[in-house]
């Protein structure tokens, strides 16, 4: 999120688009219905009428996997009708960047300049800016990178400065103001409307109240969850999401923000973490084998040329000094080259790739650990198969899941499985003590409230045991590369017990003089600040430093900041900045310097987050720009969005692997055949569409568009709730949702079991006939949509069910983050 | 302590249940689930449970009707005790089990004293009092009066994330009810009232009903049987003799009400439960030594007022 689940009261408009908050985040209804209350508009945009959608004011239905045409469709509305926020995009955004000649769209075949149809990827050197002037990082003695070329830094060439050229204007056919709007121009109302299935009337509703929040006094949010992220463009819909924000001019702002709505208590937390494949944690990069090959190259490809990224080394060697401990030093590179590299493009390993690699014996043993796969991953028919071909299979959960017993699923012949299956029992949150961070960014301290129950443990134990017995392994026996595991700093011990305490220290970050984990001795630094790129600082985590710096009491969770609990809120919007700590730096709003105009006054009177006085900045939450620099008040400048090189905002983004803007592809399996804005059709990058195990349908074959989803009453694969009598009974089976339409024209009624199939699997649900689905309009022809909730299967003692609805979800992904798309697919139902 | 009610906000209303659960912990009520079956008691709609039951004391609803500004009017209510300012369960139960708190005005119960005749649920107006035939006592919402007692809300009211329960002094929450009714008016739901004000004596449930009262499954005018007051006449002429009592009521309401019931009779040495007509003892109790005889007796001879924990 960029913003926090209390700053939803301060929206004058909400967009729920891909998310049913209401639903399955029920705290967010609170803050949620405190801006309705205040007048606020509420639109909910999704394929069924959920329970969101009832407390809204508009409900606009939405064929599945089709965001990027109606996002598209309003950036377009937007621009014709004028409603941008002018001095907001001008300014804060790269609209007046030119482009590269080169650049260039073709809607004959849907593809950006750069594509390679060999590899299905593209080169995005033709989405880069002209450059106007170069200049260089000043590292002599004095000079504001001074630090750069200081004793202990490693030797790297600060990377160039280029001025991108601008045409203030906004009228050169190159700059990227005036190819976003020939972009767009495309996606008029007939045509969204054609491709989405909604009606023209609610779709220019939706649009003409959205808009609305342009106007600079007013913001918007967008609230979105895995219904925009788990397609094969998902990461393209959230880009989608940031434009449509930028135009407006609500990022930055109270009451604004693209929001991710986390689907677990902690996954932001894992999330930065270095969850995905390709990310260290903190949002660094992992090295590999092509631009961050040494430690020179990381330094070389990562640092950014301006804005805050410049201080990347300093978190990077801080990084490697929590790593290595006394091992890393400059000579030898601070042990970078002991961090595995992971594979060109980064992603290889990602988990779809992962079960072909379980099929192709690549992959012999699995720790599967706090997660469900046999469950939770796309075509679950395959995952168990795949499965089967393990030596071994680590289970770390609570309950005895469908991964822990794969190989008992109803189409499984246990006889004839090898896979030795160990089931580690873990604790449960509340049966440990830790830290957890919500979707709002906030780090808050759990105590542990009651002991884990029979012989689990809490995970980091598990952990350390294992650890230990690796690394005695390893000084026994030495093995292929000893060093990692031998010089690797393990020293999380209170009374010789592993605690989650010195990691605490960890992750805030230390002066390494002056701090002795042994002693429970530790120099915290206050903020990222106070990193180095010397070797003098260790910091595992550089964006939550500050969370824990009371040196005082290393030991005491209560009196450090994720432990507050003050209700003060001089702002008057709800910012709470002192209870607990939001990283990073206690920043509640992110970009905030965009809430106010480029000379400093805020947009909004109500809604004042900083505001330049005339000599200093008055702020009522951490400044996310340069305030001041060595005490001096910097003036109001342009730099918005200190977090990118250019600090302006990307319109249009050369980082994507899939192009440039956000452009709308149908999903793998479509039920149309027509994609009236472009030749490509669907995704030219998609990514294990050539896996024979996704066993593409056709919507000959298979003419019904589906979609997954949760309801509130379970919890993902429904190992802890389907544990809980009180919620199966308030939801006590899986279900498919379809509409009296459907349901008559297959001749089904009312508490019939339903088939739903495809060629990857068949299920046997329950249905819920209901009017909250309705068959739409697709390119002329009419198209039915089902949706499938997916909490249960045979594991469990509750409420167990023979059939699992992700057997049917391909196992396709975006090529960006190889998400896999759930949301979007075909099937075929008959009464069961 | 002035007089309490729970608002009920349906248009803020996230339909997540949470009150239902809420409830069943905090009353520490069984859920009935089926071992390894396939929900059997699914009701094809997100209704589930599909009403009140001998263990469950508060269900939310989900009815559906075309129409409306978005398409689908998906009405959400509160199935439960609506605590009755003339409540009619407290005044037919002839042992004392129902009563009003006086505190509060919230109608409570104290299963100790129930006999399991089940006048309450033939006389109440909502349908909402239950037999839990495994215990041989009805079950129904008792305001958690003893939560309330230590100045907290209703378990119920204190889970509620989205805002839609609240807990108050009743005046203010008839007034917030009228209050937020309007506005919703005004936001273009016609149809929307504030329900419960006067209804019955005035229940201590106060209700913002979105689409009208139907719609959210509400009686738009509860009447109490008129039974009910005929049963008073009975009451003193039985006076403190249980047994008696339950018979020739038994026999009244069934007549009155068009009802045929089970016929109980208390033995107030033993404190069983029997069927009049089979002898057969429904309900074991517990006054097996002389002294619970007493205290049982003592108990129920005439109506104190006051919580189960006094």
């Amino acid at each position: 999120m960029t913003s926090h689940w209390c700053d939803f009261q301060n929206a004058d408009v909400i967009l729920h688009c891909g998310s049913n908050s209401a639903e399955n985040h029920p705290v967010s209804a609170k803050w949620l219905n405190r801006a309705h209350e205040r007048g606020a508009k509420w639109i909910v945009v999704d394929p069924r009428y959920t329970r969101t959608a009832e407390l809204a004011d508009i409900y606009c239905p939405i064929r599945s996997g089709t965001d990027i045409a109606f996002y598209g469709g309003l950036c377009n509305y937007i621009i014709e009708h004028d409603l941008w926020q002018h001095d907001y995009v001008l300014n804060y955004t790269n609209a007046s960047y030119l482009l590269d000649p080169d650049y260039g769209f073709d809607p004959a075949t849907g593809l950006y300049s750069g594509f390679d149809a060999d590899s299905a990827t593209y080169s995005n050197r033709s989405w880069h800016y002209q450059v106007e002037s170069e200049s260089h990082w000043d590292t002599a003695p004095g000079g504001a990178y001074a630090w750069a070329a200081a004793p202990g830094v490693p030797a790297f060439t600060p990377p160039t400065v280029e001025h991108p050229k601008r045409d203030m204007t906004l009228a050169d056919p190159l700059c990227v103001w005036q190819q976003f709007k020939k972009h767009y121009s495309r996606y008029d109302l007939d045509t969204v409307c054609a491709i989405c299935g909604m009606d023209k009337e609610t779709l220019e509703l939706v649009y003409a109240t959205y808009a609305a929040s342009g106007a600079p006094d007013k913001s918007g949010t967008i609230l979105y969850a895995l219904g925009q992220t788990q397609h094969t463009y998902g990461a393209q819909n959230t880009r989608a999401m940031c434009i449509v924000q930028l135009l407006l001019g609500n990022i930055g702002m109270a009451g604004g923000g693209v929001n991710a709505l986390r689907g677990e208590p902690n996954v932001q937390g894992a999330t930065d973490m270095g969850m995905m494949v390709n990310e260290h944690p903190a949002y660094l990069k992992w090295p590999n084998t092509t631009d961050r090959k040494s430690l020179r190259d990381w330094m070389e490809s990562q640092t950014y040329a301006d804005g805050y990224y410049t201080n990347k080394p300093k978190f990077l060697v801080s990084s490697l000094k929590e790593w290595w401990g006394e091992h890393a030093t400059a000579d030898n590179d601070y042990g970078y080259d002991w961090w595995p590299k992971v594979h060109a493009g980064g992603l290889a390993d990602t988990i779809i790739p992962s079960f072909e690699m379980m099929e192709q014996g690549k992959i012999r043993g699995y720790f599967n650990w706090g997660m469900n796969p046999a469950n939770s991953a796309p075509n679950t028919a395959n995952v168990r198969q795949c499965m089967s071909n393990l030596d071994w299979l680590v289970v770390v959960d609570q309950v005895a899941t469908e991964s822990a017993t794969f190989w008992k699923a109803p189409d499984m012949d246990p006889a004839s499985i090898d896979t030795t299956v160990f089931l580690l029992p873990c604790a449960l949150i509340f049966e440990k003590p830790g830290l957890i961070l919500n979707s709002g960014r906030w780090i808050q301290y759990r105590h542990q409230a009651v002991e884990p129950w029979d012989e689990a443990k809490p995970d980091y134990e598990i952990c350390d045991l294992l650890w230990r017995e690796i690394r005695a392994l390893y000084e026994a026996e030495g093995g292929a590369n000893p060093a990692p595991v031998l010089n690797a700093k393990w020293d999380y011990y209170v009374d010789g017990k592993i605690d989650p305490r010195p990691v605490a220290w960890a992750l805030n970050g230390y002066r390494v003089d002056g701090t002795d984990f042994a002693r429970a001795e530790v120099d915290l630094c206050s903020g990222y600040g106070e990193l180095a790129a010397d070797g003098s600082t260790a910091c595992a985590m550089w964006i939550y430093t500050g969370f824990w710096a009371n040196s005082e009491a290393p030991l005491d969770p209560e009196k450090q900041a994720c432990c507050r609990r003050g209700h003060e809120d001089p702002s008057g919007l709800g910012l709470y900045s002192n209870w607990s700590f939001s990283w990073p730096s206690n920043r509640r709003i992110l970009y905030n310097r965009a809430s106010a105009d480029p000379a400093g006054r805020p947009w909004s009177a109500d809604k004042v987050l900083v505001e330049w006085t005339g000599e200093a900045w008055k702020t009522f939450d951490q400044p996310d720009f340069v305030a001041a620099q060595g005490g001096v008040p910097v003036p109001p400048n342009d730099n918005a969005f200190f977090m990118l090189w250019e600090q302006n905002a990307r319109l249009e983004s050369y980082a994507m692997e899939d192009g440039p803007l956000p452009e709308h592809y149908e999903p793998f399996e479509s039920p149309t055949d027509v994609n009236p804005l472009n030749g490509a059709f669907s995704s030219p990058c998609i990514r294990f569409a050539d896996y024979p195990s996704t066993k593409r349908g056709t919507n000959e074959e298979y003419p019904i568009a589906a979609t997954t989803y949760s309801v509130v009453e379970h919890w993902q694969t429904g190992g802890q709730t389907r544990m809980c009598p009180a919620l199966i009974e308030a939801m006590p089976t899986q279900f498919i949702e379809l509409s009296p339409e459907l349901a008559a024209e297959k001749g089904i009624k009312a508490g019939d079991k339903v088939r739903v199939w495809n060629n990857r699997g068949s299920a046997v649900v329950d249905c819920v006939i209901t009017h909250r689905f309705k068959p739409m309009t697709v390119n002329g022809k009419l198209t039915h949509l089902v949706g499938m909730t997916h909490h249960f299967g045979w594991a469990g003692v509750y409420a167990t069910s023979e059939s699992m609805v992700n057997d049917l979800t391909p196992n396709v992904g975006d090529p960006n983050t190889q998400v896999p798309e759930y949301k979007a697919f075909l099937v075929d139902i008959e009464k069961a | 302590m002035a007089e309490k009610a729970i608002l009920f906000d349906t248009s803020q209303c996230s339909g997540c249940k949470g009150c239902q659960a809420a409830c069943k912990c905090w009353n520490d009520l069984p859920s009935p689930t089926a071992l390894n079956a396939d929900a059997p008691s699914f009701t094809g709609t997100y209704q589930n449970p599909p009403d009140l039951s001998g263990v469950t004391r508060l269900v939310m609803t989900f009815s559906e009707e075309q129409g409306g500004p978005k398409g689908i009017k998906w009405a959400f209510g509160r199935r439960s005790c609506q605590h009755c300012g003339d409540a009619p369960c407290a005044t037919i139960c002839p042992a004392g089990a129902i009563f009003v708190d006086e505190a509060t005005g919230l109608v409570t119960t104290d299963a100790a004293r129930c006999i399991g005749c089940r006048f309450c649920a033939s006389a109440c107006p909502f349908d909402v009092p239950r037999y839990a035939g495994d215990r041989g006592v009805i079950n129904k919402c008792t305001g958690c009066v003893d939560r309330v007692a230590n100045g907290l809300a209703p378990a119920c009211v204190t889970t509620c994330q989205p805002g839609a329960l609240s807990f108050g002094d009743r005046d203010e929450m008839v007034a917030r009810a009228e209050e937020r009714a309007a506005v919703l008016r005004e936001r273009g739901y016609a149809d929307a009232v504030a329900y419960g004000a006067d209804e019955v004596g005035g229940l201590h449930v106060i209700q913002v009903l979105k689409y009208g009262a139907a719609a959210h499954g509400q009686r738009p005018d509860p009447a109490v049987n008129p039974a009910v007051q005929l049963t008073q006449v009975m009451k003193p002429v039985t006076g403190a003799v249980t047994g008696l009592t339950v018979a020739g009521l038994a026999a009244m309401f069934a007549l009155g009400a068009g009802y045929k019931r089970d016929r109980r009779a208390y033995n107030p040495a033993t404190g069983d439960t029997l069927d009049v007509d089979t002898r057969e003892v429904i309900k074991h109790g517990d006054g097996q030594d002389t002294e619970s005889v007493k205290e049982h007796i003592l108990e129920n001879l005439p109506r104190r007022k006051g919580g189960d924990h006094e």
